[in-house]
């Protein structure tokens, strides 16, 4: 028979560095848009604000990282269990994932995969995951903390390609970010509701639908009373 | 009688104006110098031959740098920097109209003209604005020496403001609001926030870099570019097709031929019109005079070298040279207004990508609902 059960999945460490990080990132794509196109956009008001705003939240976005990668590494120590797909993941995991979202989900079979506190990320979440935080972050945090030194700094900044490349570069990674925070978000409402993964993301208790093995009482009833 | 006199002085003040404006003209003034009077030059009356000759007889004493008067006062005159002045032209009889037959043994100082007399536009203008007070004409202009502003490097127009306001503590008080205020002050004429000039531009300079001094650099000299481009003329070494603009690829060619050689090619926002009105305007202070203005605002970019006489010639670049593209040119980028369209495409591309996975998964989704339903009550 099958039963719910509310299961810890998310630690409020991680709860909290994940919603500093999202705001973070909102607010440092929507202010960069001011930065790149003051032309046309023109959210918070006076240039100099906008930039005041976007340094600051790069400051906070590097330190969360910065703890977030503490928390795994040190604290937790699972960053490579959660994060790093396994061989298996990379023959068939992905694609099995893949041809879930892709197609099976529209005939309503269920998830290959299923969460648990040790494995919360599919295949495909791993991999992404990964290339985000251990990838990407860490250059457009790089890229931005050099930009926000150019003076000191631009003699290493020649040695990196110039200011041109740099800002290129932190340009086309923040559009990797905005692109995935639309899928990232779309995604968490594929749960069993649409609210069901942003919940456990919140108060981190998930509602789980767990098969215990013993038979359900209302079929018995129903087969003893034929 | 009366018309014939007043035709004679007509045709002799139309021959002399005429006269001014052509030698304007041949030193290589781009603009009109909206601000100088026009009968200006005919206080000499002596035309441009005679003037070379007043100035050649003044220039044989004070062409001398051990030269000083009776009390002890220092009276060299560069004679190189003085003759690529336009007050070279008028003559030094021009503004020390009195001197007299003693001079110099009688100990007597010839007579000093006011500034305002040949450019009181200006005057009017700069005793209205915040500065007036602070400070006289020669505090920052050496009216031997005094040359337009597209004569001179952006570092060096800078070094006129920096005589008294410290350029350490200008960037720290300037730090309390501006971001990345040394970054700014390096690359910016203070002029251009502190004035209503106009028409801004991109100047690109040589810089070479100060010997033990790590990172600092300074304008370039004649004789350091000479030395790298082994006496050839730096105008052919730039415009390599001699059509008088830069094109991309010849800029790309001489910032390689810098870059390795403690040289670089430093960009700055520079004015085409400069005022003298010293004032704090609102969009300077919350930056969006320069971020704001879109990219069409800053096409025009010229690079500027050096002459051998003193100041600086310089060439036009091909327009939006400075925009587009990512590497060869000098390393400058004014945010928000600088930005490359070809990576705004791409970067625009990223993002739609992106928003394509909901928009199509989510319409399927839809069309899928029932069926969805359906095999979840199964389950």
């Amino acid at each position: 028979m099958k039963h719910k059960e509310m299961v810890y999945m998310t630690p409020m460490p991680v709860r909290i560095w994940h919603w500093l990080n999202a705001f973070g990132i909102v607010t440092l794509c929507a202010t960069g848009l001011q930065i790149r196109f003051p032309d046309y956009i023109n959210i918070f008001g006076a240039y100099r604000a906008a930039i005041r705003l976007h340094n600051t939240a790069g400051v906070v976005v590097s330190v969360s990282y910065l703890l977030w990668l503490i928390y795994y590494l040190a604290v937790a120590r699972s960053l490579i269990k959660l994060y790093v797909p396994t061989v298996e993941d990379l023959k068939s995991g992905i694609f099995r994932q893949a041809y879930y979202y892709f197609l099976a989900y529209f005939f309503g079979k269920p998830n290959p995969h299923h969460s648990t506190p040790d494995s919360k990320f599919n295949p495909m979440q791993k991999a992404a995951y990964l290339v985000i935080m251990l990838v990407l972050l860490p250059l457009v945090v790089l890229s931005g903390g050099l930009l926000m030194y150019i003076a000191p700094l631009r003699e290493l900044l020649l040695l990196l390609g110039g200011i041109k490349m740099l800002v290129g570069t932190h340009f086309l990674l923040s559009c990797c970010f905005t692109a995935f925070l639309f899928v990232h978000i779309y995604l968490a409402t594929l749960g069993h509701t649409p609210l069901a993964h942003f919940k456990p993301m919140w108060n981190g208790w998930e509602e789980e639908t767990v098969e215990d093995g013993n038979p359900d009482p209302d079929k018995q009833i129903t087969a003893s009373t034929k | 009688m009366y018309i014939y006199n007043r035709a004679v002085w007509l045709c002799i003040t139309v021959t002399v104006l005429f006269a001014a404006s052509v030698s304007a003209t041949v030193i290589g003034s781009e603009k009109e110098d909206k601000y100088v009077r026009k009968d200006a030059v005919s206080r000499n009356n002596s035309g441009d031959g005679l003037s070379r000759a007043g100035n050649e007889k003044c220039m044989s004493c004070h062409a001398r740098k051990e030269i000083k008067s009776l009390a002890g006062k220092v009276v060299f005159i560069d004679p190189v920097k003085f003759t690529a002045t336009t007050h070279s032209i008028v003559g030094c009889t021009s503004c020390h109209d009195q001197v007299s037959p003693g001079h110099p043994a009688d100990g007597s100082a010839p007579s000093i003209a006011k500034c305002g007399d040949c450019h009181d536009p200006v005057r009017e203008e700069y005793s209205k604005s915040l500065h007036g007070s602070k400070a006289r004409c020669n505090d920052c202009h050496n009216p031997h020496e005094v040359k337009l502003p597209v004569f001179m490097s952006g570092d060096e127009i800078n070094s006129k403001c920096a005589k008294c306001h410290d350029t350490r503590k200008t960037i720290r008080s300037h730090s309390k609001w501006l971001t990345q205020a040394d970054l700014h002050i390096d690359s910016l004429l203070c002029i251009t926030c502190h004035t209503g000039s106009k028409d801004y531009v991109i100047t690109m300079s040589i810089e070479s870099r100060l010997p033990g001094s790590g990172d600092a650099f300074k304008s370039a000299t004649f004789e350091e570019l000479a030395k790298l481009i082994n006496g050839e003329d730096i105008r052919k070494v730039i415009d390599q097709n001699g059509d008088n603009l830069v094109s991309l690829q010849e800029l790309r060619d001489f910032n390689h031929h810098l870059r390795g050689r403690n040289m670089r090619l430093w960009g700055m926002m520079t004015p085409e019109v400069v005022t003298h009105s010293y004032q704090i305007l609102e969009n300077r202070w919350d930056c969006s005079f320069c971020h704001a203005s879109g990219p069409k605002a800053m096409q025009k970019s010229f690079i500027a070298f050096p002459e051998k006489e003193g100041g600086y010639t310089r060439l036009a670049v091909e327009k939006g040279a400075i925009l587009d593209i990512l590497y060869g040119t000098p390393d400058f980028y004014m945010l928000g207004t600088t930005r490359s369209s070809a990576l705004n495409i791409f970067g625009a591309l990223i993002v739609a990508a992106g928003l394509s996975f909901p928009v199509s998964h989510g319409f399927f989704r839809f069309l899928s609902r029932n069926k969805r339903k359906e095999n979840d009550h199964e389950a």
